[in-house]
């Protein structure tokens, strides 16, 4: 058993708790477990890329290969389109959909490219997988920063290698008994975000 | 025996506990950072950020003769700061197990430069090194070098890469402290005294020979352990091409050979000097041999030359002949080297991919380097004056849309490049921009050459009081070291004893930031402008701000979406929609600097 893991986002998405709950999850279910993060060019507000690795045997790279990832999580949709040759072509991936503007883009010296030319770009590699507007979902239930909670909600829907509950509870086990109930709500409703387009 | 899940940096510090460290000293550099603060959480181990890296070696040093063993923490660029050091010590040798990190970054992810510091401490100052291929083996390393430093009586060095530094992975670890030794200083001026000094028992020759003859000599000793080393084995298989990996370049060759689906012939090395009985044998059968390591072709190099002179005739193929020859290895280069060299092709021609819109670094919202960038920008922008830069936060000052510093080279380069503008004779004012903690680590020295040279140039110190690019560390010029609260030595003070005309500002009042600068700029001589306001990021979780926070506000009545908030000064709270300026509240902390930006006066 071998399972390969990536989370592109932006810096603050929340992208390395959502790793580390699944990494520490994978642990506690007695797997052999690597991980690291690639950051770009950018630490505050940057390009941040989680790689959570687990198997029965020996992990060598604790960076996923191309190609090889079971599945890629987009907190944001430019960084998912970045990454998405990671991808393996029998893996699934899950984006939200709300773009972050980048500064250059925001100072059109880059163009922030459309949704469609972003769907073309993963269309065209042959994968498949889900689009979800997570962040607007976040914003529902009153917080964005819960964003990175339906997205693991989420991945627990498309994957079975680690029971719903238990990334679920590894994840409270991690935050202020405050938030319990807000991230609970925002769990399942990315769970439902999923089953509702399987 | 204990397992636990640990970051690379976390797992090296754990073994240097282990090893019975009791002296850790460094300077904050990515990736290797984190060393120093998980030492820094054992009460025994005494741990320090020193202002530099050759000031960090030379404590450990200084900590070894003293019997106690050490450990120098450092980044490749420090190591190049410590090379000094490392060319004296080398060839006094050490007397309690002395262990130098130097964490090299392949690809440059979060450096000035891509280096490989195994060729100054190894090809350079005949040291040995080890080269970890994961977490564990980082562990392990740790602890072998602190062994065989005092066994030797040789600096050992681990030289990490990000990928193990920065990897975290399930670690087998003992957790056994050992009991703490006696201190005890015995004076040896023949072995700790390098000089050009006559040695009459050793026919009158000189000590730097002699000691030259003793490190020379230790080569055979290092060989010996080498070939025994836990860390270098072979995997057999059939085939007439053999593969070598080398410290991560053996993580990224099994993830190749994984994919590829065939067990194939691997010598995996980690050590310098190499275990040569072990390469020789690896030669036999063997039509050609491809090595992956990170970065230059040194291994690559000792091999040929080994088979050289051992008259052995295989192709080797590496770095310097088949592979990329720069940039970080991955596995997807292991596997197509693999794929390629079966195939008897040569390395294919990568191909450039399609640009994705890049997230560039930036100050974050609410960072006093915005308000001093926009103002020297201000000034040079009226008086064509020129800014070299240094390294920090504010060097993102040099990218879209400040485009302010001209320069960045290594730690304190600003103020002699600044002086060496105007000594060629350029005739419009020269700025040096440095941060604080760079100032005492190599800026000093600058400045008083300034002076003594009777330069005629502005140093302007951005002082925040932390070390914030590498995550916060404290320095000489911050409330507090590792240990305990201090009086900051303050950087102003420091230039005015040395002779500077000091003035003094805060840069989220960009227009009096502007006039004292300019003031400064007009006098003769060196001046240094302190521009004084705590990092935002480190401080305003304590309520500590140097700023008085206001909501500002667009009048979009006077706004009509000129841009120049935008294009010039790139807040990442601020963009432009429907042809107005518009502020994302929940991105702004409310600094204010953005108000001095609009010259129509729409912020408010």
């Amino acid at each position: 058993m071998k399972f390969d893991l990536v989370i592109a986002g932006v810096g603050g998405q929340g992208n390395i708790v959502a790793s580390q709950a699944i990494a520490q999850c994978a642990m506690d279910a007695g797997y052999n477990v690597v991980n690291t993060e690639t950051k770009g060019a950018a630490q505050r507000g940057g390009s941040v890329l989680s790689h959570v690795r687990f198997a029965d045997g020996p992990i060598f790279s604790p960076i996923v290969p191309q190609g090889q990832a079971d599945i890629l999580l987009g907190f944001e949709p430019l960084e998912a389109l970045r990454y998405i040759s990671i991808l393996s072509k029998s893996g699934k991936y899950i984006i939200n959909t709300a773009p972050v503007p980048t500064i250059l883009a925001n100072m059109k010296v880059d163009v922030y490219p459309s949704h469609e030319e972003m769907l073309a770009a993963v269309a065209a590699q042959g994968l498949e997988g889900y689009r979800i507007d997570a962040t607007q979902a976040a914003k529902d239930l009153g917080n964005v920063l819960l964003t990175n909670v339906i997205m693991l909600g989420a991945f627990t829907a498309i994957t079975g290698v680690l029971p719903a509950d238990a990334v679920l509870q590894k994840l409270l086990s991690m935050v202020n008994a405050k938030f319990h109930a807000a991230d609970k709500e925002a769990f399942n409703r990315g769970r439902e975000m999923i089953k509702a387009k399987l | 025996m204990q397992k636990k899940f640990m970051l690379g940096n976390e797992a090296i510090a754990q073994a240097a506990v282990e090893s019975g460290v009791k002296v850790v000293a460094g300077y904050p550099g990515t990736p290797a950072t984190e060393i120093v603060e998980h030492c820094a959480s054992y009460p025994g181990v005494y741990t320090e950020w020193a202002t530099n890296e050759k000031h960090a070696f030379e404590v450990t040093g200084g900590a070894s003769l003293t019997n106690q063993r050490a450990m120098a923490v450092m980044k490749h660029n420090g190591t190049n700061a410590a090379a000094d050091y490392l060319m004296h010590i080398n060839f006094t040798g050490v007397k309690a197990g002395l262990v130098l990190i130097s964490a090299d970054d392949p690809g440059g992810l979060s450096s000035q430069c891509e280096e490989d510091t195994r060729i100054l401490i190894h090809n350079y100052a005949h040291l040995p090194v080890f080269d970890p291929s994961s977490v564990q083996e980082a562990y392990e390393m740790t602890k072998a070098a602190f062994e065989l430093s005092e066994k030797t009586e040789l600096v050992f060095a681990l030289r990490p890469v990000m990928r193990v530094n920065h990897a975290g992975g399930m670690v087998e670890y003992t957790d056994i402290i050992p009991e703490a030794r006696q201190a005890e200083f015995i004076i040896n001026r023949k072995r700790f005294v390098m000089s050009a000094v006559v040695e009459k028992e050793s026919g009158g020759e000189l000590r730097p020979k002699m000691r030259h003859r003793w490190l020379n000599n230790k080569q055979t000793e290092l060989k010996a352990v080498m070939e025994e080393s836990p860390f270098n084995w072979t995997e057999q298989a059939a085939g007439e091409v053999g593969f070598i990996g080398c410290g991560i370049g053996y993580a990224f060759l099994k993830e190749a050979e994984q994919i590829y689906g065939k067990k194939l012939p691997i010598l995996k090395l980690s050590t310098l000097p190499l275990p040569e009985g072990k390469v020789l044998d690896f030669a036999k059968g063997r039509k050609k041999i491809v090595i992956f390591e990170e970065i230059e072709p040194v291994v690559e190099r000792l091999i040929k030359q080994l088979y050289f002179d051992n008259k052995i005739a295989v192709e080797v193929l590496g770095r310097d002949t088949y592979l990329p020859k720069e940039g970080e290895l991955t596995s997807n280069v292991a596997l197509t080297a693999l794929e390629s060299t079966l195939a008897g092709k040569p390395y294919p021609t990568p191909q450039q991919g399609k640009y994705i819109p890049a997230r560039t670094r930036t100050q974050c919202p609410g960072c006093s380097h915005r308000g001093l960038l926009i103002a020297m920008k201000e000034v040079v922008r009226k008086n064509g004056g020129i800014v070299t830069g240094d390294i920090g936060c504010h060097d993102a000052g040099t990218f879209e849309p400040m485009n302010l510093q001209a320069t960045i080279y290594c730690m304190g380069s600003s103020i002699p490049m600044a002086y060496g503008i105007k000594a060629a004779g350029f005739d419009k004012p020269v700025y040096a921009l440095i941060g604080d903690s760079t100032f005492f680590h190599n800026g000093l020295t600058g400045l008083a050459s300034a002076i003594y040279n009777r330069a005629n140039i502005t140093v302007v110190i951005a002082y925040n009081s932390t070390t914030a690019m590498t995550g916060f560390q404290p320095h000489p010029g911050s409330p507090n070291n590792l240990k305990e609260t201090i009086s900051p030595i303050e950087p102003g003070t420091v230039a005015a004893a040395m002779g500077a005309k000091v003035f003094r500002c805060n840069p989220y009042n960009v227009e009096e930031t502007v006039k004292v600068i300019s003031k400064a700029t007009a006098e003769p001589g060196v001046k240094v402008v302190i521009a004084e306001a705590l990092c935002y990021l480190k401080f305003g979780r304590d309520g500590k701000i140097s700023y008085t926070p206001r909501q500002v506000k667009i009048d979009t009545d006077i706004c009509n979406g000129c841009g120049i908030c935008v294009r010039t000064f790139g807040c990442p709270a601020i963009t432009i929609v429907d042809n107005k300026a518009v502020i994302e509240a929940s991105a702004c902390n409310g600094c204010g600097v953005c108000v001095s930006v609009c010259k129509r006066g729409a912020m408010k």
